[in-house]
């Protein structure tokens, strides 16, 4: 196997990335997490104002899955803003279905988006990963990758809707 | 004191690069600071806007002793959660030492939450340094968690030359 292509993600493709979605917060063991709908994902990927960007990976049919699909990974982006240094792109999800691993999918995914990241001005690629997703650590460091976290002590801090709510009540 | 907190306009961009200048030298980081107010003004007031900005401002009469009427700011962005749907991100937040203390950062920070709100976010996020101890206070107060403690999130970043090398490994059709 290794035939597949890297291609913008359509509208027609919300209800792969939602499937591609779950699977990966199933690995992440927060799979009841996902409460996002394709309605939504179509209205905030596909409108006027995008919240998102993403690149889809699809095979030819005769290497479908069992199941049927040919859209077997994805990765979503959107563009963020360092006051310092202007445009960055962040990787929000990234994500290769694990029978398809190994070919040089996730590899080559990367290498798109940093050269979307390039072409469009950004100064770096930003994104979290769990501490304990030992692989993926060693996936991006092994290509260049800095944990901010551990050289220069960022902490991901997250404020919810209800407390949101509150505050912006007074 | 009197303060008014409202959406920055490109008149801004001046006082909001000063204010991110201080900003970087509180986190001793004031050599990394590369933009300026042009940029701002590129970045922030095209069609498709990379950041949104809110400032405060004091009368003429409470001015800073350097003459200044716009005293803080917030800068954030939408993002996206692929669990949850539309985010903001608080990039930064900041008040002029001499005006803290007057909930000048609590009104920008309800502001930010407000602005959120009425675009269908559901939660608010940020990163700040593990020794800012002041900040994570402050936003510990309004209920933030600290993500990289509770579930173990780090950041990392691609930039420079491995930005650059990884780009040009990318295939071209």
């Amino acid at each position: 196997m290794a035939n597949f292509i890297l291609r913008t993600a359509e509208p027609k493709d919300v209800c792969d990335i939602l499937r591609l979605i779950k699977e990966l917060a199933k690995f992440e063991e927060m799979e009841e997490q996902v409460i996002l709908t394709e309605k939504e994902l179509l209205e905030d990927g596909f409108g006027d104002h995008p919240f998102y960007h993403c690149l889809v990976a699809e095979v030819p049919s005769d290497q479908r899955t069992s199941e049927g699909y040919t859209v077997i990974a994805f990765a979503m982006y959107y563009f963020t803003y360092d006051p310092w240094i202007g445009k960055l792109l962040y990787l929000e999800d990234f994500y290769v279905m694990e029978q398809f691993r190994g070919f040089g999918i996730g590899s080559q995914i990367l290498k798109v988006l940093s050269e979307t990241a390039v072409r469009t001005r950004c100064s770096s690629m930003h994104f979290i990963v769990a501490e304990n997703n030992k692989k993926s650590i060693e996936f991006y460091k092994r290509r260049g990758a800095a944990d901010l976290s551990y050289e220069e002590g960022w902490r991901l801090f997250a404020i919810d809707k209800e407390r949101l709510m509150k505050m912006s009540a007074k | 004191m009197n303060f008014l907190i409202r959406a920055a306009t490109k008149n801004h961009c001046r006082d909001i690069a000063r204010m991110i200048t201080e900003l970087a030298v509180y986190e001793k980081m004031q050599d990394q600071v590369k933009i300026s107010s042009g940029e701002l003004e590129r970045d922030g007031f095209c069609q498709n806007p990379f950041f949104q900005c809110l400032v405060a401002e004091v009368p003429q009469e409470q001015k800073s002793k350097d003459g200044f009427t716009v005293v803080g700011y917030a800068l954030y962005f939408y993002t996206y959660s692929t669990w949850k749907g539309r985010s903001v991100y608080l990039e930064d937040l900041y008040v002029m030492p001499e005006f803290r203390e007057n909930g000048i950062g609590k009104g920008l920070l309800s502001t930010v939450a407000k602005v959120g709100k009425e675009n269908q976010c559901v939660r608010l996020q940020l990163a700040m340094r593990n020794w800012n101890t002041p900040a994570r206070d402050f936003y510990a107060a309004k209920g933030a968690q600290d993500l990289t403690v509770s579930e173990g999130w780090h950041f990392l970043r691609f930039d420079g030359e491995c930005l650059d090398n990884l780009a040009k490994e990318a295939p071209h059709d």
